[in-house]
């Protein structure tokens, strides 16, 4: 019995970890490790150009809790750009719960004689601000141009200021205390709940075997907060990947 | 007399326990009808750029007023077909995917006109509409599927045991998909 029921627990912990990983574990990449907005993974920035970058992303994450991913990819695998792009920001959840405050800026470089491809993808957040008329117009003349000369780094950096100027007074950064302050009074009760039930169901046979699932289940119930809380910037102001955002379709790209 | 009262209980115990499926089925339904509502916001949003689209091209391109006006008939009919949640039938919502395809073919034939037209290829009102037209097809086919998504999750609820005994009773139905583009009603490719 006890065996059993360690079995399950670790099963189900198992599944977490994993059941995640693997539903999108063929198709789009993974997010790099650690966490960041730059994502270069066709390696078109050296390694200065991706810090800048990074770190004027982070910068505005940090005072507007928008997360802009700039993503590089070499190969779209058979998707259309804007598919890809809008997969991305589903599946990593960029954004901020709620707000849905997230921006895929998708970047497939020219190589050889295949054309190369740009989209940037928004949030249902961001869409009122950055209708896709607007984004169109910033990915034809403020990437594509730079793009057409080999300037990556260039154009890309000037989309994100044109978003940010753009975007500039909508958002401000409580979206990160929302997600990491709320649960912990909500956690608390929960736990002592949770122990209350267990001491109901359990409370007749008192062997120690009890006390461990106990403990485990208080453990369990932890364990996604404290990943919250991570993720949201409670390891000393690190980024903790994407918030959970939301995609509809918002969104323009083009191609040279 | 024993018999009927204990009879009498379970008929009871069944109707408190079915409670929990009956409120799960409405909340699915709701979802459905919903998603079906922006599912129509959707198209809808593609309607309304379309006059918009027509008086820029006519400014480019006189002599295509047939082409122009085809669009003009297609939005004007695929913008008469709305249909109730509650009338999710298949055969309501193959008319409405109809119509919207008659205006998806339209509409593909205007945007192909501007190879003829460089004055309007680079025309920025004319780049901003395809942009935000392009969009718009990409929010559709997000809103149909999720639809599709959250009609799959409800008729595969009615179906289960225990509520496929009094689903119908209730007036829950299965609703229909959208189906999967066919040949003329495969999205417009918007060419950048």
């Amino acid at each position: 019995m006890k065996i059993f029921r360690k079995i399950k627990h670790r099963f189900w912990l198992f599944f977490l970890l994993f059941g995640v990983a693997a539903t999108y574990a063929q198709e789009i990449p993974k997010p790099m490790y650690p966490p960041r907005l730059v994502n270069d993974f066709a390696r078109l920035f050296s390694p200065e150009e991706s810090r800048a970058l990074e770190q004027k992303l982070r910068a505005y994450h940090d005072s507007t809790s928008t997360q802009i991913y700039v993503v590089t990819v070499s190969d779209l695998g058979g998707y259309a750009v804007s598919d890809y792009a809008f997969k991305i920001g589903e599946e990593w959840g960029v954004g901020q719960k709620g707000k849905d405050n997230g921006a895929v800026i998708l970047i497939k470089p020219k190589v050889g004689n295949s054309r190369g491809q740009a989209f940037i993808a928004t949030g249902y957040g961001l869409e009122a601000r950055l209708n896709d008329a607007y984004v169109g117009r910033i990915v034809r003349e403020r990437m594509i141009p730079y793009f057409k000369e080999n300037d990556y780094f260039g154009g890309v950096n000037s989309a994100v200021d044109a978003i940010i100027e753009r975007l500039s007074g909508e958002f401000d950064a409580d979206g990160q205390q929302d997600n990491g302050g709320v649960p912990i009074g909500l956690i608390l009760v929960s736990v002592i709940v949770f122990i209350i039930i267990l001491r109901l169901i359990f409370g007749n046979n008192r062997h120690i075997n009890n006390g461990g699932s106990n403990r485990g289940g208080g453990r369990f119930i932890f364990f996604p907060p404290s990943g919250g809380s991570n993720r949201t910037g409670g390891f000393g102001g690190n980024f903790g990947g994407g918030g959970g955002g939301r995609f509809g379709g918002g969104g323009a790209g083009g191609s040279w | 007399m024993r018999n009927i009262k204990i009879l009498f209980s379970v008929i009871l115990l069944g109707a408190v326990f079915s409670s929990c499926g009956y409120n799960t089925m409405v909340e699915k339904q709701e979802a459905v009808a919903s998603q079906w509502g922006n599912v129509q916001n959707a198209y809808q949003r593609r309607a309304d750029l379309i006059p918009n689209l027509v008086a820029t091209v006519k400014g480019y391109a006189e002599h295509e007023q047939e082409t122009l006006t085809k669009v003009t008939e297609a939005r004007a009919k695929a913008t008469q077909i709305t249909i109730d949640p509650e009338n999710l039938t298949e055969e309501n919502i193959r008319k409405y995917q109809e119509a919207q395809a008659e205006l998806s073919e339209a509409l593909s034939r205007l945007l192909l006109i501007q190879e003829n037209y460089p004055e309007l290829k680079a025309n920025q009102n004319f780049l901003a509409l395809q942009d935000e037209l392009a969009g718009t097809e990409n929010r559709i086919a997000v809103e149909r599927n999720r639809f599709n998504q959250l009609v799959k999750e409800y008729n595969a609820y009615i179906r289960k045991f225990p509520q496929i005994i009094y689903a119908g009773l209730f007036g829950f139905k299965p609703k229909a998909y959208f189906q999967a583009a066919e040949e003329a009603q495969t999205a417009i490719q918007v060419q950048f």
